[in-house]
């Protein structure tokens, strides 16, 4: 004896369910035929032998039934049933089902799509272990409401020391670093300098080589660097000999000692890695403007312990250095939080806008189906009567709704895996290593509860419709579909009216950010953003350590540039708009000491004589650098007219003197001695800070953003002759963030710009959806009455009025659809106020236009069938019937 | 009427529900066999006074393959023909033991009580 064989599993039953019945046949045949021979051994004639053993074994159906079911449950023997009779009958009407999964595959596919980008950014962990552990630490001031500083090394040194709730923390400053030598072209890459526990609080290992070790941040170290696994593959061919080996950055040699893993990047897009030094001069507890921090709690510790054990240690500090610390804070921020904190509710607000256009799709499929069920009034009547019972017509039209939904979900599946990808595009530079946009099993599980649901929406209404039928007017009236009442078309106008509503909902948030997105396009820049190109250098450290030695080589450049065709002007800040050069800092004025509680925090700039000319900028008041600029010992200085109105209540600056820092610092007071208007340099809509400008002569920066303006339609031509320029001056200089102004604008603008996309693409979808659903609910309602439309033109009907008559009644639906929506819009519009730039959530404009958008688009719908209708013969249309 | 039922007739009883299962089992104790040869092996152990529905049997013998009782096999009938023949499990006979103490307990019980009169 042996045990007892694997199960097949039911579905494997199901599956192979052909098979297993020609194996019952053969046997039951093969007994038949052995009971016949026996008898025939009995001595029983051969002919009566098989007509008894056939009697003697029964109705072979009956015990093949009874035997299967022995197999296969019932219910499931009868779901099967059902799928295939639901096919069979769906085939038989392939315009139909074209149309319904077409539908459904829209809805499903954009929903999924954007279910799958959620997945992406907001539900699928961080890479790294315990990602719910990481957060990120900012200097905060609760009472001047200022939130998300960065942070000074000596409060951090003190978080890290006192803290009981983190298992350790980590800081970084962002940098940018230069590789040359090897025999290639120069190369800057983003790049980070970090403390030397920062990646293993990430839990992120370098893949090959070590990390950093413990006092290799000490001032005097030797110099030690860790490249991404991109820089590795790309500069140095993927040799392992690098490791160890010494390569130039920055114009000084460090040793590459590991190679991170593939993908991995910090932060954001930085490359490569090297030690956070300590430095005396920098490391002040005031100085809060260079460095963030990464935290990873101890297992259980809530954010609200963290942040409250974190507090304690601030207050701490705020008593032991009250001149630097007080009234600031620290606050722990969730890792995932930090990262798509401001993506989070255009996300949602998307994933609203495609369960829209699902509902609008299901709103047609239902319809659809409606019209479909009333043709097939007599066949599923017939059913019904001839014993398959409500229950079994009911089922089998949910089957019919299953297999299209499931039929739209495969093909919606498949639009989603070119979506995601799509989706991808969207972002500014690729998606962050730490996002993926895959199809996983959230996106399994989503797609198939979807699918289920998406069924049950469009399939419940007519399944039960038609289950509910009177029986006897079904079947007694000759025609299809005369046997379905008022009732029905109530049904069907408002599912239209329903689909209306929802467009109009989808229109008017995607007007909104539209406008908004437009409005923020058309902000007054204060520069003039045409004809500009630009692009930053960064002199390395080693060679241009001393400061003539970097004007000598700034000046130069300059007159090459000038030289260049169609160049007009040549300026140069350290940074240019929309660029994150965001530096800031304490000023003081002379004559002005601060009241307690007052700061005076001014954006710096370093910019050389032909700026302000090179972007446009008018100069109000006084007088622009001019080459004399050059003393750091009695330097001047220009403001803009923030800095007027908010630290000197619009006075007129020229004559007043400033200093970097406290007022008895070593720097020299500096008057100011120009007045610039003000233009946006931080990320739209955020407005301009008040700036102070010094004379590039006097404070020659290593790293420079060369600003040309040009005649040029394409300013980006003049890239090649840049290149060649600062290769000639020096091979070892790279120039990088190469672009126009118009390219910049545009990237700082993405969130908004796809906002408004996506919405808008979004709306379109539901609008075409919509106005299919409705031309098919007065198309068919045209067919329905086509005798009365008959008798009418017999009885002397003009063409004009028959277009009315159909026209009246699109018209009907399309006004009550737009007031359902209108108010649904002003309801659920308010959620998109936060989105909203110049533009209020009951923008009139918004509000008046698109009515009369979808109106016209009603309109056409509606028109097809009534001009269809009205060349309808009367002989033909009354013998139609 | 089939002929076997005349010539049983009298001395044929009909199989108490459950009854079959058991026979079933019994029957392929010494051999897998066939259906055909289960439904006889079953008429000649009882000497015909047990009848089997013939048609019957099959809901039957499925019934016990998905319990895992008796295991198909495809083999060589006594006849020389490929058929599907049915094996006894261990599982088959532990059920075979169970099912024989239970019915030797009920059909002790019922002959005690039709014996009090």
């Amino acid at each position: 004896m042996t045990t007892s064989p694997r199960k097949r599993s039911l579905l494997g039953k199901v599956l192979r369910r052909n098979e297993l019945w020609s194996e019952m046949d053969e046997e039951m045949r093969q007994h038949v035929e052995l009971e016949a021979e026996e008898l025939v051994r009995q001595g029983v004639p051969p002919a009566e032998a098989r007509q008894q053993a056939r009697l003697a074994f029964g109705a072979p159906d009956a015990w093949r039934e009874e035997a299967w079911g022995a197999r296969v449950p019932r219910w499931l023997e009868e779901s099967a049933r059902d799928l295939r009779y639901a096919i069979r009958s769906l085939r038989r009407s392939p315009t139909f089902t074209t149309m319904a999964v077409l539908c459904v595959a829209l809805g499903i596919g954009v929903t999924t799509t954007i279910f799958g980008v959620v997945n992406g950014l907001l539900l699928r962990p961080l890479p790294f272990p315990h990602p719910d552990r990481l957060v990120v630490l900012y200097a905060t001031q609760p009472a001047q409401d200022t939130h998300g500083v960065n942070i000074s090394r000596p409060d951090f040194d003190d978080w890290q020391r006192a803290n009981h709730t983190f298992q350790d923390m980590g800081m970084f400053s962002w940098s940018t670093m230069t590789f040359t030598g090897t025999g290639a072209e120069p190369e800057r890459v983003e790049a980070a300098d970090v403390t030397a526990n920062l990646f293993s609080v990430l839990g992120v290992e370098p893949a090959l080589g070590r990390g950093f070790a413990k006092g290799e941040d000490a001032i005097g170290a030797p110099r030690v660097v860790l490249i991404s696994w991109g820089l590795w593959q790309r500069r140095f061919a993927g040799d392992r000999g690098v490791l160890g080996r010494s390569v130039m950055v920055d114009g000084q040699p460090a040793t590459v000692i590991g190679v991170m893993p593939p993908r991995f990047a910090f932060p954001e897009r930085g490359l490569a890695w090297q030690p956070l030094r300590r430095d005396p001069v920098n490391d002040l507890p005031s100085n809060r403007f260079y460095a963030g921090a990464i935290g990873r709690l101890r297992p259980g510790v809530t954010i609200e312990a963290a942040q409250s054990d974190i507090k304690r240690v601030s207050l701490d500090l705020q008593r032991a250095r009250p001149a630097d610390n007080l009234g600031w804070e620290a606050e722990v921020i969730p890792l995932r939080e930090d990262i798509v904190g401001k993506l989070r509710r255009p996300l949602l607000v998307f994933l609203a806008a495609v369960g829209a256009v699902l509902l609008v799709a299901c709103a047609n499929v239902a319809n659809l189906s409606l019209v479909r069920a009333a043709g097939r009034a007599r066949e599923l009547a017939l059913r019904a009567s001839l014993g398959a019972g409500r229950g079994r017509v009911m089922r089998q039209l949910l089957a019919e709704s299953l297999v299209i939904a499931a039929a739209g979900a495969l093909l919606g599946g498949a639009f989603t895996v070119i979506g995601l990808r799509l989706a991808g595009r969207a972002f500014p530079d690729d998606v962050p290593f730490y996002f993926s946009l895959v199809v996983d099993r959230n996106v399994l599980v989503f797609v198939t509860l979807l699918t289920v649901a998406t069924a049950a929406l469009f399939g419940l209404l007519p399944a039960w419709r038609a289950g509910h039928q009177r029986l006897s007017p079904a079947l007694r009236d000759g025609t299809a579909g005369s046997g379905e009442g008022r009732e029905k078309n109530r049904a069907r106008s408002t599912l239209v009216i329903a689909e209306i509503a929802l467009s109009l909902v989808l229109m008017t948030g995607a007007g909104l950010l539209v406008r908004s997105y437009l409005a923020l396009m058309s902000t007054d820049l204060g520069f003039d953003r045409d004809g500009i190109v630009s692009f930053r250098v960064t002199l390395p450290q080693t060679t241009y350590g001393e400061k003539p030695k970097r004007v000598i080589f700034f000046d130069q450049l300059f007159a090459r540039l000038r030289g260049l065709p169609g160049v007009e002007v040549v300026g140069s800040g350290q940074g240019t708009p929309f660029s994150g050069w965001n530096v800031e800092g304490g000023i003081s004025i002379d004559g002005l000491p601060l009241q307690p509680g007052e700061e005076r925090i001014a954006h710096y700039q370093i910019v050389t004589p032909q700026f302000f000319r090179a972007m446009g900028v008018p100069l109000l008041r006084g007088r622009p650098f001019g080459d004399a600029d050059r003393d750091p010992a009695a330097p001047n200085v220009l403001v803009n007219e923030s800095f007027a109105r908010r630290f000197l209540n619009g006075r007129d600056p020229l004559g007043y003197r400033v200093k970097v820092g406290e007022p008895d610092g070593e720097d020299p007071w500096a008057p100011i001695v120009g007045v610039v208007a003000d233009y946006r340099h931080y990320r739209l809509p955020q407005p301009m800070q008040p700036a102070v400008y010094f004379p590039y002569g006097a404070w020659p920066s290593s790293t420079q953003t060369v600003v040309l303006r040009s005649r040029l339609a394409d300013p980006l031509s003049l890239v090649p002759a840049v290149r060649q320029a600062v290769r000639e001056l020096d091979a070892d200089v790279p120039i990088y963030r190469v672009e126009t102004f118009e390219q910049a604008i545009a990237r700082t603008l993405w969130r908004q710009r796809l906002q408004g996309q996506a919405l808008a693409a979004f709306a379109v979808l539901a609008l075409l959806l919509a106005a299919v659903g409705l031309y098919g609910v007065v198309s068919y309602s045209v067919a329905q009455r086509r005798r009365e439309i008959g008798v009418r033109v017999a009885l002397g009907a003009t063409r004009a009025q028959v277009v009315g008559v159909v026209l009246g009644q699109g018209a009907a639906l399309v006004m009550r659809g737009i007031v359902v929506g209108l108010v649904a819009a002003l309801l659920l519009s308010r959620p998109l106020a936060a989105l909203l730039y110049e533009v209020r959530a009951t923008d009139p404009l918004t509000y008046a236009v698109v009515p009369v958008v979808l109106g016209l688009v009603a309109l056409l719908a509606t028109a097809v069938p009534a001009l269809l209708a009205a060349r309808l013969a009367p002989q033909a249309a009354l013998r139609a019937e | 009427m089939t002929k076997h039922d005349e010539r049983t007739a009298g001395g044929r009883a009909d199989l108490l529900q459950g009854s079959l299962d058991l026979l079933i089992l019994k029957s392929l104790v010494r051999e897998p066999l066939h259906g055909w040869g289960i439904s006889k092996r079953i008429r000649q152990l009882s000497e015909d006074v047990l009848q089997v529905n013939q048609g019957s049997l099959y809901p039957a013998l499925y019934r016990l393959e998905e319990r895992g009782w008796i295991a198909p096999e495809w083999g060589v009938s006594p006849e020389g023909r490929r058929a599907k023949l049915y094996r006894l499990t261990d599982d088959g006979m532990r059920q075979l033991e169970a099912g024989r103490e239970g019915w030797r307990l009920f059909a002790g019980a019922v002959e005690r009580v039709l014996a009090s009169t």
